[in-house]
């Protein structure tokens, strides 16, 4: 037999108060995610230390390996950052919960932010990640195999890794909160990149008509930003 | 202890079962024995009767995956989640088959058994995509969990899939475009195009049969596993499976 319900009644609150503190808490639970995640990686330059000497070393790799002709390495330029690209995702994306479900706190945050402003918060972090992983990748191949990139490159590297850090969010939560079969990341997210992988390529190569790839890159950025916005409370529940 | 084995066919089973296998074998008499040989690729040609019907009911899977992925996530009935499950396994089976197929096609007509043609590439990559959504149903041991999981990433995946049809005329390179789906189709010889159209419906209509059996199947490993969950003791009078520790006598 079950006993009553001798709790208080919570109180009550006025509709327009209600909708303002509403308003005001998704940006600032937003903030909130986004200034947390700032400060992890503050803390342990997990993504820092892990991803720059990587790109590093992939960018001098791959110049050895497809070098020393500079009409090939200009080739392969834009191929290359994106390759770089879509693989240091893997290891960005391995970090998005992993801080809060090794310090077992990923049920608080769960419980005290709701879904939307969690996914915005992890992917404006995770997408910040990636434009400067870009950058640094772009900066290394245009010096190193002496191939600047087109102005289009701009485009694809704002839309591919927004489209990308769409895809590690929820790809990395995925994976992070389960128990098994954790190595699973990388052959859920590399294919998953293909469309920025290919679109981005193409609009990092000059002399290559960059229309159709750009408003690929956007639709596809677009499609699986809604996608994985969709999704992603889903992955929160118990 | 339940009986995990199919229940026997029902009736509409029964008329799936009978409805391929009748149209498998017109398929099969048109196609190797009424339909000629192609005048360029010769007696090869003949595997795109099974290549293409296998890539037409992967592409239906995976829309299947999706619509039942969408369904469970809004309704939480685990019933969509089995369909979709059924239907992404039949799918990856399929474009395994579609690319073995194209391969074996490839060797006499391309010369060899793969190139690095985009259609080749974003196939192979849709089947890593859908091996992935298999595999992340084991990220949990609760079904509920898995369910959710492989929903989303059903979701997420089918993005790939228009990738993978328009590659074609985006990249406008080795893989011939569509030569019955197009705006300008190819001309085709009236026997081969009733041996491609018979084939496609005998592979729909067997795998619509394999879908409804395996979703029954997994309903009834669902049944199972829900049983046993309810016959074991309530978690504190439960026996500790393994014992970490033996103090010495």
């Amino acid at each position: 037999m079950s006993r009553p319900d001798t709790r208080p009644p919570l109180p009550a609150c006025s509709p327009a108060l209600l909708t303002t503190r509403r308003a005001v808490s998704v940006r600032t639970q937003v903030l909130a995610v986004l200034r947390r995640e700032w400060a992890v990686e503050r803390a342990g330059r997990e993504v820092t230390v892990t991803t720059i000497p990587f790109v590093a070393a992939f960018v001098v790799l791959a110049g050895l390996a497809f070098g020393p002709a500079p009409l090939t390495l200009a080739r392969t330029s834009g191929g290359t950052i994106w390759l770089a690209v879509l693989v240091a995702g893997v290891v960005i994306a391995r970090s998005v919960a992993a801080a809060e479900v090794a310090e077992d706190s990923w049920d608080v945050l769960r419980a005290l932010t709701s879904p939307g402003a969690l996914f915005a918060g992890k992917l404006l972090a995770t997408w910040a990640a990636l434009v400067v992983t870009w950058a640094v990748t772009s900066v290394a191949v245009a010096l190193l195999f002496d191939a600047p990139p087109p102005v289009t490159a701009l485009w694809a590297g704002l839309f591919g890794t927004l489209a990308l850090a769409a895809v590690a969010t929820v790809f990395g939560v995925l994976v992070a909160t389960g128990v098994r079969r954790r190595g699973l990341l990388s052959a859920l997210l590399l294919p998953a990149g293909l469309p920025a992988l290919l679109a981005g390529t193409q609009l990092s190569t000059p002399a290559v008509p960059a229309g159709p790839w750009a408003v690929m890159m956007a639709v596809y950025a677009a499609v699986l930003l809604t996608a994985s916005w969709a999704v992603f409370p889903a992955l929160l529940e118990e | 202890m339940t009986d995990l084995r199919p229940t026997r066919p029902r009736t509409p089973d029964r008329i799936l079962g009978l409805g391929a296998a009748v149209t498998s074998t017109a398929a099969l008499v048109l196609a190797l024995v009424v339909a000629p040989p192609d005048a360029v690729q010769g007696q090869a040609q003949r595997l795109m009767y099974v290549h293409v019907p296998a890539a037409w009911l992967a592409y239906a899977c995976f829309a299947t995956v999706l619509v039942g992925s969408v369904a469970y996530l809004v309704t939480r009935d685990l019933r969509w989640d089995r369909r979709a499950q059924a239907a992404g396994e039949l799918g990856v089976g399929m474009t395994a088959l579609a690319i073995v197929v194209g391969s074996l096609w490839g060797r006499p007509v391309w010369g060899t058994w793969w190139v690095w043609d985009p259609r080749l590439v974003t196939t192979t990559v849709l089947l890593l995509v859908y091996a992935g959504y298999l595999s992340v149903r084991g990220l949990s041991d609760d079904r509920g969990v898995g369910a959710r999981r492989a929903a989303a990433l059903g979701i997420v995946g089918f993005v790939n899939v228009p990738v993978v049809h328009f590659s074609v005329v985006w990249w406008r390179t080795l893989h011939q475009p569509a030569s019955v789906l197009s705006p300008d189709p190819a001309p085709m010889d009236s026997r081969m195009a009733a041996a491609l159209l018979l084939a496609v419906i005998a592979f729909s209509l067997a795998g619509w049969l394999v879908l409804r059996r395996r979703v029954r199947q997994l309903a009834h490993t669902d049944e199972a596993v829900g049983e046993e969950s309810s016959a074991l003791p309530a978690a504190p009078d439960r026996a500790p499976l393994v014992v970490l520790s033996r103090s010495s006598p």
